[in-house]
């Protein structure tokens, strides 16, 4: 049976699945030791075994970063087969128990393709914010670079202004008398330079890391996780299901 | 240097649908047997926001792969192509023609091959980048993959002369003196054109655009025109027209290029026109190839500017008139058996006939070639049919008369229509060899039956 003379069963999202995963396996050829994201190796193995399977039999796929004697971002993909393609039935981060939306794991797949564009283990800020701006609507990111002797003036304005309240904490108050315009941003705190960098773009996440600095690819993701489905989403509501 | 021999062509082409297949292999399967079940795929797929964006990403670096792919066997193909002495026709229109494979069984009645350029390049390496819409792009991109997807067993079918090529052919690839070049005549001839319909005498393109965007609406560009019988003839009264400037700018929105007025819109397109018949033309040469296009807007325009090269180029082009779209329902694999038959000669002097070097060149809308060409093939199913119908007579024949008289005279001892007796041995020969010739009658029909020409009239005749 055909629709506008396409054969009827759609099933775009198990399609696309198998695009992304010809993807992966083309990054496998280019690159032997190359290692996406656990999440995609669990719907890998996921994947493989469903063809074995027969209609409305689940198969299951577990897989995680770490070390023996070390495990972290464990995942279990579980996928049905159906008379009409695959339905995933769950995504689940076993570590934080905590299950991931299907549209999440789109996202995430994405942004395993964007850093991907990037070699090595490690991107910049600016690179980091690009991956994420691509993968999630909103431009939401911002890598504040050269940018933060101007948030830290405005910071030091809003804050002698009483625009900002400080809680009483004294080690960051402490490090702030500390500071001189002449410090480094390497030798800020990472706490303060969170702190200092929201004072120049509202309603996004800025990314106040020096822009040399190196970040490792699976805290992007780790990142994007939480800023999705963490608490943080609930401060931006960043993510709007159209699919 | 190693010789490129038809194998080094085909194992060419079987990496080149490898690839396509290990981007698009999970989608194939959506191809109906419709001849035109490609063309909405790549919508329908973009209906799905989520999974659509991840399949864009996901065949992201296609223009890493397919430029990495012909960086490494262009030249090979180009090489392969230059030494085919037979006759090629290179395409030139829209990234590929809106359904290849009837493009192709039109024109593969003719010409030996056909030159394609590869939409996969064209597309992932020049157009990505100015088309703005993603959804755009992809709904694009798998109509053209499949376009050429679906000829995969001709491109491949060890055959004499291979019908399809593909290639990549864009003017950026053409070096830069000659690109330069190229690009210089384009734009006079453009401002040499402008100037004639419009009566202007700007010899800058520049200055022919800057006069073309004052004009906002089609009706003041259209009183600008004094001589309207220069314009390709869908564009020659205002209705037609505005029709084409509004779809034009449809199309136009999906790009980066600047809309100022309908003028401006208009002068784009026809620049655009004169650049794409030189860079036609470029590549005709170095390929020794006619030009072939699939509609009449771009054949106008090179018509305009080069003339009509003679019969081929005239014929090639009068097939792709609708009125010859009956040829479509050819199946397929029938180009196979016209190559197998070796009835390309004949099929090509069938066409030629009555058609003259004169006629063609004079002929810039094609339309007394193309009525000659429908007699041609009129005049050909007719003799055809009637090939058949005097085969299935003389079989008829043998069946119901000459063989029971002939055995009447064999039992009897006699052979009435001799009247003098003849040995058994005989007249047992005889109905022996009237048996042989029905057997053979038989298999010649349903040869005849099954070859080109006959599945042609079949096509024709279920128009």
């Amino acid at each position: 049976m055909t629709i506008n003379n396409i054969n009827m069963n759609i099933d775009f999202f198990g399609d696309g699945m198998r695009i992304f995963l010809a993807y992966i396996s083309r990054q496998y050829k280019k690159n032997p030791d190359y290692k996406p994201h656990p999440i995609i190796r669990a719907f890998e193995c996921a994947l493989e075994g469903i063809n074995k399977c027969k209609n409305g039999n689940c198969t299951m796929g577990v897989s995680h970063e770490g070390t023996t004697t070390n495990i972290c971002d464990p995942y279990i993909v579980v996928l049905q087969k159906k008379s009409n393609g695959i339905e995933v039935k769950e995504i689940r981060n076993v570590k934080v128990d905590k299950q991931l939306p299907l549209d999440i794991m789109v996202i995430i797949f994405r942004l395993q393709i964007h850093l991907d564009k990037f070699e090595g283990d490690t991107v910049n800020p600016q690179q980091m914010a690009d991956a994420l701006n691509s993968v999630i609507p909103g431009n939401k990111f911002y890598a504040l670079g050269d940018r933060w002797k101007e948030a830290r003036d405005e910071f030091k304005k809003q804050l002698a202004e009483g625009k900002i309240y400080l809680t009483e904490d004294s080690d960051i108050i402490e490090e702030i008398n500390r500071i001189r315009n002449d410090t480094p941003w390497e030798d800020y705190s990472n706490r303060l330079r969170a702190f200092i960098g929201t004072s120049i773009k509202a309603g996004v996440v800025t990314i106040t890391s020096p822009k040399d600095s190196k970040i490792e690819k699976y805290k992007v993701f780790d990142y994007a996780t939480e800023f999705m489905i963490g608490k943080t989403a609930d401060y931006f509501k960043p993510f709007k299901k159209d699919c | 240097m190693d010789m490129i021999t038809s194998q080094t062509i085909s194992s060419i082409y079987s990496e080149y649908f490898e690839i396509i297949d290990s981007f698009f292999g999970a989608i194939k399967h959506y191809l109906g047997k419709e001849e035109d079940s490609h063309i909405n795929l790549g919508s329908h797929i973009a209906r799905y926001p989520l999974i659509s964006d991840l399949i864009l990403d996901a065949i992201g670096d296609l223009d890493e792969v397919i430029g990495k792919f012909w960086s490494e066997n262009a030249k090979k193909v180009f090489d392969f192509i230059k030494t085919q002495n037979t006759l090629k026709c290179i395409y030139s229109g829209d990234i590929s023609p809106l359904i290849l494979e009837n493009f192709v069984k039109k024109s593969a009645l003719y010409v030996d091959s056909i030159i394609i350029a590869d939409p996969i390049y064209n597309l992932t390496i020049f157009q990505k980048q100015i088309i703005l819409d993603n959804k755009y792009y992809l709904n694009k991109l798998v109509r053209h993959v499949f376009n050429v997807w679906k000829l995969k067993d001709l491109v491949l079918a060890n055959l004499k002369e291979n019908i399809i090529f593909l290639l990549p052919i864009n003017i950026q690839l053409v070096n830069q003196k000659d690109r330069e070049d190229l690009l210089g005549k384009a734009n006079n001839k453009f401002a040499n054109y402008i100037n004639k319909i419009t009566g202007q005498t700007l010899s800058d393109p520049k200055d022919s655009l800057a006069f073309l965007e004052d004009f906002q609406k089609p009706e003041d560009l259209f009183k600008q025109i004094i001589e309207p019988t220069l314009l390709p003839r869908q564009l020659r009264d205002l209705n037609s027209l505005s029709e084409f400037l509004v779809s034009f700018r449809d199309t136009g929105k999906y790009s980066p290029l600047k809309d100022n007025s309908i003028g401006w819109n208009f002068g784009l397109y026809v620049q655009s026109q004169f650049i794409r018949v030189q860079e036609h033309r470029f590549f005709c040469e170095k390929l020794i190839a006619e030009p072939i296009y699939d509609y009449e807007l771009p054949w106008f325009f090179f018509n305009y500017e080069m003339g009509c090269g003679g019969i081929d180029e005239a014929i090639i082009n009068s097939l792709q008139k609708e009125k010859f779209e009956w040829i479509s329902k050819v199946p397929i694999y029938a180009l196979k058996i016209l190559r197998e038959e070796n009835k390309l000669e004949y099929m090509r002097n069938t066409l030629r006939k009555g058609v003259t070097d004169l006629k063609a060149k004079k002929d810039s809308d094609l339309l007394k070639v193309s009525e000659q060409i429908e007699r041609n093939f009129q005049e050909a199913f007719k003799q055809q049919k009637s090939e058949i119908v005097s085969l299935e007579k003389e079989v008829a024949n043998i069946v119901k008369k000459e063989i029971p008289i002939t055995a009447g005279g064999f039992l009897l001892g006699f052979v009435p229509i001799l009247g003098d007796i003849i040995s058994f041995l005989t007249a047992g020969r005889d109905i022996k060899n009237l048996l042989v010739q029905r057997s053979k009658n038989k298999k010649e029909i349903a040869v005849k039956k099954n070859d080109f020409i006959n599945l042609l009239v079949q096509s024709h005749d279920n128009k």
